[in-house]
């Protein structure tokens, strides 16, 4: 188990690398050429009093199409605030029908190599963590990162959805990518990462042996003589590297059990959070099973969305 | 390889093998007959990159009843056998990965998946949610009726494949996996355990209430836009009924509940199960489908290393 004295001394070697900005606008700019071609599939069979649910389908990097579940409320016509969910490593994406009921929309994605996202980027599970992590511009999560981008862009292309009140949250990869989509788009409000995954790659392979990241330790064995370049590689996608560059609120839970995703390593990335932050710990908890944890994500995001009026004006 | 009784002991003057069980039985005889007549076709290979310097890990490939070609993760520690065998039965998702668990250092860890699951996937590929409705129209298309012949093979395969010579076996589960175990367990007697965490409750009338979330609330939707199908739906998917088969777990059974879960396994079916099973260490948590989370990680764990004969560090 890991104690607060832990979490407070541990210091990450992980550094960010000079052209960090310039990468990932480049990435940008990519994406902005590509047409979004959004489109809504209603699913009946989905759907509920509270919820109409849509299939949905855009364009991201490399002009791959991306699945999510769109969850619209069916009292009132908007404009709706929205969460953007983002989805753990190898689960499905989360349908959120439940916020209907509270006015809030969600987008819950299946970025690459998720089904049904799958049919053109398939790495599988274990696989993703290694795909392409010889070269950044080849690696899996550029495009993973990208589908979370353009989840964004999805909302803002939809008339029903209030611009100016966009959220997100997510937990173990879902948490990793909150932090990281939260970075890349200030449209962003306010975000919840759980259990967060990608956080400080070199010490996380080291501290525990459990998938996914013992996925990079794999290849490391494999292949020592390209662990440098991994390294390297991992370093545009470290999420300590996009915590600075957080400006909205946020939180990070931590259980401190984890043995997925090592608590100094969350830790690490809330101590660099650019904005006002908030940490929640939790003692006797595993990866992604402290109990309290979904009542108090719910809780948080009800208050910074304001639930009470979610068809209020934008101030 | 069949089992012995799979349903409650009859009281006596009492009649109580009802038509639920006999439906049940038959459909239980039905998958026999099937894997009996399918040659498993095993297909196992060293998987390099993803082997560990204390074991192997091995990709093995057999066929299960249907012709469905089906994957499972294999690892093997170094070192002469025979060694405890942990097969860990796949849950409700697309995904059956090569999950760590400290047991590997000493035990045969096989990771079975059903078909619809990635890599099990060339006739029919699941869907999330989807799974628990696919082709519930009959029994014959059921989807997952076909996941708990998986679950027998993969027990079967595992004593008849050749990299590793293996003794006691212990089943374990979360969620659907939980009742592939249980259900597993009755059918094969060879089993020596079963760690079953939040066992679903599909079977089970309480299943079919309204306002559950997912996987369970899958039936809702259908029944909402099918209702006339409700009484049919019930009949067809009793047979796989955890009640049914739970007498015929003669092995010692660790088993978990949240207090609070409203989608998986709901504390009235467990408290029922665990009633109903004839040796059930049966552990109740202030959660919901997580169950007890790390604290019953830690449980299941020492208990699972007892029954196995190992020693966890």
């Amino acid at each position: 188990m890991a104690t607060q004295a832990d979490l407070e001394t541990f210091v990450t070697q992980v550094t960010c690398p000079d052209d960090f900005d310039r990468f990932w606008q480049e990435v940008r700019s990519e994406l902005d050429g590509i047409p979004l071609e959004a489109t809504c599939e209603a699913d009946t069979l989905r759907s509920t009093d509270t919820a109409t649910v849509y299939q949905a389908r855009y364009r991201s990097l490399g002009g791959l199409e991306i699945f999510a579940w769109y969850a619209v409320p069916t009292q009132g016509t908007g404009p709706f605030p929205a969460i953007l969910h983002l989805p753990g490593y190898k689960s499905e994406p989360a349908l959120r029908r439940d916020w209907g009921a509270k006015g809030v929309a969600v987008l819950s994605v299946a970025v690459r190599g998720k089904l049904p996202s799958s049919g053109d980027f398939n790495p599988g599970y274990p696989g993703l963590l290694t795909t392409g992590v010889e070269d950044r511009d080849a690696y899996s999560y550029k495009g993973v990162i990208s589908d979370c981008v353009r989840g964004v862009d999805f909302l803002l292309s939809r008339t029903e959805i209030d611009r100016d009140r966009i959220y997100c949250c997510g937990s173990s990869q879902g948490g990793g990518l909150t932090l990281i989509t939260s970075a890349l788009r200030p449209e962003i409000k306010a975000g919840v990462a759980g259990y967060p995954f990608l956080c400080c790659f070199p010490e996380s392979m080291r501290m525990l042996r459990s998938y996914p990241y013992d996925e990079l330790s794999c290849y490391q064995r494999a292949h020592p003589e390209r662990t440098e370049q991994m390294l390297e590689t991992l370093r545009y996608f470290d999420a300590v590297n996009f915590a600075p560059r957080i400006e909205c609120p946020m939180v990070v839970g931590i259980a401190m059990e984890d043995e997925v995703c090592p608590p100094e390593t969350s830790y690490a990335a809330y101590r660099l959070l650019g904005g006002e932050r908030e940490l929640w710990l939790f003692p006797e908890s595993g990866h992604g099973n402290a109990h309290e944890y979904p009542a108090r994500e719910r809780s948080w995001l009800e208050d910074r969305i304001g639930v009470s009026n979610p068809q209020a004006a934008t101030p | 390889m069949a089992g012995g009784p799979h349903w409650r002991e009859q009281p006596a003057g009492g009649d109580t093998v009802t038509a639920a069980q006999q439906r049940s039985e038959a459909f239980w005889e039905r998958i026999e007959a099937q894997l009996a007549e399918t040659d498993p076709d095993i297909a196992i290979d060293r998987d390099a990159f993803y082997s560990q310097p204390e074991w192997d890990v091995f990709q093995m490939r057999y066929t299960s009843a249907g012709g469905h070609r089906l994957f499972a993760w294999l690892s093997v520690p170094h070192g002469d056998g025979p060694f405890p065998a942990l097969i860990r039965m796949p849950d409700y998702a697309s995904v059956h990965d090569i999950i760590y668990t400290p047991l590997r250092h000493q035990a045969v860890v096989m990771n079975a998946t059903h078909r619809g699951q990635r890599n099990s996937d060339e006739q029919v590929r699941a869907s999330y949610p989807g799974l628990l409705t696919d082709g519930i129209e009959s029994s014959d298309t059921y989807t997952l009726f076909g996941a708990y012949a998986d679950a027998l093979r993969a027990m079967d395969v595992l004593t008849m494949q050749s990299v590793a010579t293996v003794g006691t076996v212990a089943l374990m589960g979360a969620g659907l996996g939980a009742s592939l175990a249980l259900a597993a367990a009755a059918r094969r007697p060879h089993i020596s355990a079963v760690a079953a965490d939040t066992p679903l409750a599909l079977g089970h009338p309480t299943a079919l209430e309204p306002g559950l979330g997912y996987p369970l609330g899958e039936l809702a939707d259908y029944l909402r836009m099918y209702p006339e199908t409700r009484d049919a739906v019930e009949e067809r998917l009793s047979v796989v009924n955890p009640l049914n088969t739970a007498s015929g777990v003669r092995c010692p059974v660790l088993m978990s509940a949240g207090r609070f879960d409203r989608s998986v396994c709901p504390l009235d079916f467990a408290e029922e199960l665990a009633g109903a099973l004839t040796e059930c260490d049966f552990r109740v948590y202030d959660g919901a489908a997580e169950g007890g989370g790390h604290l019953h990680g830690q449980v299941r764990g020492a208990w699972l290393a007892a029954r196995l004969g190992l020693e966890i560090s």
